[in-house]
C-alpha cells in the first residue's frame, strides 16, 4: 500500500469514496451550523481574548498556591474575571474588565506584592475594545477582497465552477478551526484571526495545485472535459503530495506546539501555530475529500 | 562550468551576504514582542485630519528625542487615526507615559471673568443667610451645569464651550471662566524663551494662516479692562499662564505680525520661561488621543518567545531536511541546500531590511517565516513529483527533469501567485502585529518563486544527467516504479 501511495498508483475510485465524503461533508455542515446556532445564542461562549472585549491582562512568573489565586480573584481592586495557569510552568495571567488607569497601576503592584516579584517583571497589556474590532474588520475586508480575488483567478485559470468548489473548501477550513475553538473553549486571539487567514492561504494553494494537475490530466487525456479516469487518475497521483506537504508543512508548526508546551510558554506564538497546525490537516483533508464529491457532481452533470 | 554557475549563483548570493551581515554584525531588529518594552496604541477621534496626526507624530518624535533614555523609539501612524507607539527596553510605564509627553490639547481661550474680580468662582452664587450674616452657603448660578457645587469649577473641559477653571500657576488658586478655545497649539509656528533686557520673555510666532486669528482675538482683548483683558494658555484643563494684553496695544488694530511676547519676569532665571516655551512649542498635540492599548512585554518573556521560535524554526528544518532526504534521496540533496541557502538569504534580507528600512522582526513575523519553510519545501515536492510522473509513463530522466521543472514552474507561479495576492492584501490591510506576518511572508514566496526559476528549475536536470538509477533519486526499485 505505502509503495503505491508512493508510486500515485493506488486504484481508489474517487467517485465511490467521494459518495462516502459527501454524505460525511453534509454531517459536517449540519454540526458547524448548529455550533455557529448555539454560540449565537449564548448556549456555547465563545472565548474573546482581551483584545476584543477590552481590559487588562497580567502574566507573571512565580511560586504560588491555589489559595493565592483565589485571594486574588477576590480582591477588590479591579473586576478580575478570569485566571489561566499552566502545568508546566509557573505562569499565571490574570484577566480584569476595563477600569481607570490608576486601579490598573494599583491592582499591578498588589499582584507584585502578593506574588514577591518586581513589578517591572510582571507583562500588563491594556486594551480597548475599537483594537479587537479594529483586527476583525480590516481581516474581513481582506478576507472579502481576497475571496473575489480568488474567483476571478480560478474561473480565469479554470473554471468559473472550480472557483465555487475551492470557496467550499476554504470555508470548511476556517469554519473547523472556529468550531474547534468553540467547542473546546479555547481564547481567540488577533493572533487566531491572523491564522485564519493564513489557513485560506493555505487550503486555497493546495487547492490550486491540485486543479493545475486535473487541467494537465483533462489535457493528456482522450476526452478534453473532466472524466471519471482523469478525475481518478489525479486524485491518486496527487494524494502523495498532498500528504508529503501537509508533512512538511506540519513540522515546523508542530514544532511551536510541543517546543512551546515543554518549555510551559504561551503567547502569540503557540496561539498562532495551533490554529494552524489544525488548518493546515484540514486544508489537506478538504482539498481531496470536500472538492472530489463536488467534481464528481460536475461530471454527472 | 556555465551551468554549475548558473546553479550556484543564488547559493553562493545568499552565503556571502549572510557573511557580510555577520562579519558586518548586522542582526534583525528585534520587535517589542522579542526584547522586551512597550507599546502603547493612540487612537484620535475618528475623521480628524491626516495632517494633524503626521504633526501629532512629529511632535511625540521630539518629545521622546529630548526625554532621552529611549533607545530606538518608534512612532508610526497605524491605520486611519491611530499612532503606535513602541518603546523598546523600557519597562517602566509612568516613566514611557512620560516620555511620550501630555497627550493633552493646548488652547488658547479669553478670559471672561475670575475669582480675582468675585472673591470665589464665578460660576457661583453666594447666600447670605439674612439672620446670620456670618452663615454663607454658595450655590451654582442658575443656567450653569457641569460644575462641582462646593468649589465651582467645571467638571469636566471640554474646550469648545465655557469652563470653570481652578489655577494655581501664579502661587495662588485663582478660578478662570474661560470662553471658548479660539486658538490651538496647532497655530504656533515657534516660540522661544528669551532675556532681552533686565526680564525674561517668551516670544511666540504664529503661522501665518493664524496671524489674523490672533490678532482679531487681541482687538477684541484689548478693548477689555481688568481679568477680561487676559488671555489663558491653556493645557489639557489646566492653566498654564494668563498673561493680560498689554495696555499699549491699540483695540483697534490687535497684536499684528503673527508674533507676540508673554512677560515672565525674572524670578526663576527663565525657567518659567522656559518651560511655557516647551509647552507652546511641542509641549501639546493638535489632537487629542485616547490611550486605546498598552500593552508591556518583559525582556525575559521577550527572549524566551524569541527562542522558541528559532529552536521551533530550526527543528523544523532539521526534521524536514531529513524527511526529503528519505523521500527524494539526490533529490532531497538539492532540496536542502536551496532551503538552507533560502534561510541565509532571508535571514540576511531581513538583518538588511531591520538595519537600513526600520523594519523590525516581531512575533508574527516569526510565525510566517516558519509557515514560509512549508511553503518552500512544498515548492521541491511539487517539482519532485512531477520529475517521478514523467519517469513512470517511461521519459528519459533527462527529459523527464526538464519537463518537471518546466511545468512545475507553472504550477508554483500560480500557487505562490494566490499566496502573494493574500500577502499583499494582508499588508496593505492590516494594522499591527498582522503587517509582520504579511511582510515575511510575502517576501517568503518571492524568495520561493527566485528560487524555483534560477536554482531548482537549473539543478534538477543537472542531477538528472548523474545517474540513471531510479535508487538514486527514489527510495524505490526501478522495476517497481516503471512496470506499472
Amino acid at each position: 500500500m505505502i509503495k503505491r501511495l508512493f508510486l500515485g498508483t493506488t486504484d481508489i475510485n474517487f467517485i465511490n469514496v467521494g459518495r462516502t465524503f459527501y454524505k460525511f461533508f453534509i454531517i459536517e455542515v449540519i454540526l458547524f451550523v448548529s455550533i455557529i446556532i448555539l454560540s449565537t445564542i449564548g448556549v456555547l461562549n465563545v472565548n474573546l481574548s482581551v483584545d476584543f472585549t477590552g481590559g487588562t491582562t497580567y502574566q507573571l512568573d512565580a511560586e504560588y498556591f491555589d489559595t493565592d489565586i483565589d485571594e486574588v480573584m477576590n480582591s477588590k481592586i479591579l473586576d478580575v474575571s478570569r485566571y489561566q495557569t499552566f502545568d508546566n510552568s509557573n505562569s499565571i495571567i490574570f484577566r480584569a474588565t476595563e477600569n481607570t488607569q490608576e486601579k490598573e497601576t494599583e491592582f499591578l503592584f498588589y499582584l507584585s506584592n502578593k506574588f514577591q516579584v518586581p513589578d517591572e517583571e510582571i507583562d500588563f497589556q491594556r486594551v480597548g475594545p475599537t483594537f479587537g474590532e479594529e483586527i476583525t474588520e480590516k481581516g474581513l475586508q481582506a478576507l472579502i477582497i481576497f475571496l473575489s480575488l480568488v474567483v476571478l483567478l480560478i474561473s480565469y485559470r479554470y473554471e468559473f465552477k472550480y472557483s465555487l468548489i475551492a470557496l467550499v473548501a476554504l470555508t470548511h477550513d476556517l469554519l473547523l478551526v472556529f468550531c474547534i475553538y468553540v467547542l473546546l473553549g479555547l481564547e481567540i486571539t488577533p493572533s487566531t484571526v491572523i491564522a485564519l487567514l493564513t489557513i485560506l492561504g493555505y487550503s486555497l494553494y493546495d487547492t490550486v495545485i491540485l486543479f493545475d494537475k486535473l487541467k494537465d490530466s483533462i489535457k493528456t487525456s482522450k476526452f478534453s472535459f473532466l472524466s471519471v479516469e482523469s478525475l481518478n487518475k489525479t486524485f491518486n497521483e496527487v494524494l502523495m503530495r498532498s500528504l508529503n506537504t501537509s508533512i512538511t508543512s506540519a513540522i515546523p508548526i508542530a514544532s511551536i506546539l510541543f517546543l512551546g508546551n515543554y518549555l510551559g510558554l504561551s503567547g502569540t506564538l503557540t496561539d498562532f501555530a495551533l490554529p494552524l497546525f489544525i488548518g493546515i490537516l484540514s486544508g489537506t483533508y478538504s482539498s481531496i475529500f470536500v472538492t472530489v464529491p463536488f467534481l464528481s457532481k460536475i461530471i454527472n452533470k | 562550468m556555465k551551468k554549475f554557475f548558473k546553479i550556484l549563483l543564488l547559493p553562493l548570493i545568499s552565503v556571502s551576504l549572510f557573511v557580510l551581515v555577520y562579519v558586518q554584525d548586522i542582526s534583525p531588529k528585534l520587535g517589542l514582542d522579542l526584547q522586551g518594552g512597550i507599546s502603547v496604541i493612540l487612537t484620535a477621534d475618528e475623521g480628524t485630519e491626516q495632517e494633524l496626526i503626521e504633526q501629532a507624530v512629529e511632535i511625540m518624535r521630539t518629545r521622546i528625542e529630548a526625554f532621552g533614555d529611549v533607545q530606538e523609539p518608534e512612532i508610526a501612524i497605524s491605520g486611519e487615526n491611530s499612532v503606535l507607539v513602541q518603546l523598546p527596553g523600557v519597562t517602566d510605564q509612568d516613566k514611557a507615559i512620560e516620555a511620550l509627553g501630555t497627550t493633552g490639547l493646548l488652547t488658547f481661550r479669553p478670559v471672561l471673568d475670575s475669582s480675582l474680580n468675585t472673591g470665589y468662582s464665578p460660576a457661583l452664587d453666594l447666600i447670605v443667610n439674612p439672620d446670620d450674616p456670618e452663615d454663607v452657603t454658595t450655590v451654582v448660578k442658575e443656567g450653569i451645569t457641569g460644575v462641582d457645587e462646593v468649589i465651582g469649577v467645571s467638571i469636566t473641559d471640554n474646550p469648545q464651550f465655557e469652563s470653570y477653571i481652578l489655577s494655581i500657576n501664579s502661587g495662588y488658586p485663582v478660578i478662570y471662566r474661560l470662553g471658548p478655545a479660539e486658538l490651538t497649539g496647532n497655530d504656533i509656528a515657534d516660540a522661544i524663551a528669551v532675556f532681552p533686557e533686565n526680564e525674561w520673555i517668551v516670544s511666540l510666532e504664529f503661522k501665518d494662516e493664524s496671524a489674523a486669528l490672533f490678532t482679531d482675538l487681541t482687538k477684541k482683548l484689548a478693548n477689555q479692562n481688568g481679568e477680561q483683558r487676559k488671555l489663558a494658555i491653556v493645557l489639557d484643563g489646566e492653566v498654564v499662564s494668563a498673561p493680560g494684553i498689554a495696555f499699549d496695544v491699540d483695540p483697534t488694530v490687535g497684536i499684528t505680525g503673527g508674533t507676540a511676547a508673554i512677560s515672565m519676569g525674572n524670578a526663576d532665571g527663565g525657567e518659567a520661561a522656559n518651560n511655557l516655551a516647551i509647552i507652546l512649542r511641542y509641549g501639546a498635540l493638535p489632537v487629542s488621543f485616547e490611550r486605546s492599548s498598552i500593552e508591556k512585554v518583559s525582556a525575559t518573556l521577550g527572549e524566551d518567545t524569541l527562542n522558541l521560535g528559532l529552536q521551533a524554526g530550526l527543528i523544523g528544518l532539521i526534521i524536514v531536511s531529513l524527511y526529503l532526504i528519505l523521500y527524494y534521496r539526490s533529490l532531497g540533496m538539492v532540496a536542502i541546500l536551496g532551503l538552507s541557502s533560502f534561510g541565509l538569504l532571508f535571514y540576511s534580507v531581513i538583518s538588511l531590511l531591520g538595519q537600513y528600512q526600520g523594519f523590525t522582526l516581531t512575533l508574527s513575523g516569526i510565525a510566517g517565516i516558519i509557515v514560509s519553510i512549508g511553503l518552500a519545501a512544498d515548492s521541491y515536492i511539487v517539482t519532485f513529483e512531477k520529475f517521478k510522473d514523467e519517469i513512470k509513463i517511461g521519459r528519459s530522466f533527462q527529459f523527464a527533469a526538464d519537463k518537471a521543472a518546466t511545468d512545475a514552474w507553472r504550477t508554483i507561479l500560480t500557487a505562490d501567485f494566490v499566496s502573494l495576492s493574500a500577502a499583499l492584501l494582508l499588508y496593505i490591510l492590516a494594522i499591527g502585529p498582522i503587517r509582520g506576518f504579511a511582510l515575511a511572508l510575502g517576501v517568503a514566496t518571492i524568495f520561493d518563486l527566485i528560487f524555483t526559476r534560477l536554482y531548482t528549475r537549473n539543478f534538477v536536470p543537472l542531477v538528472s544527467g548523474f545517474s540513471n538509477n531510479v535508487r538514486f533519486y527514489f527510495p524505490i526499485k526501478a522495476k517497481d516504479l516503471l512496470n506499472d
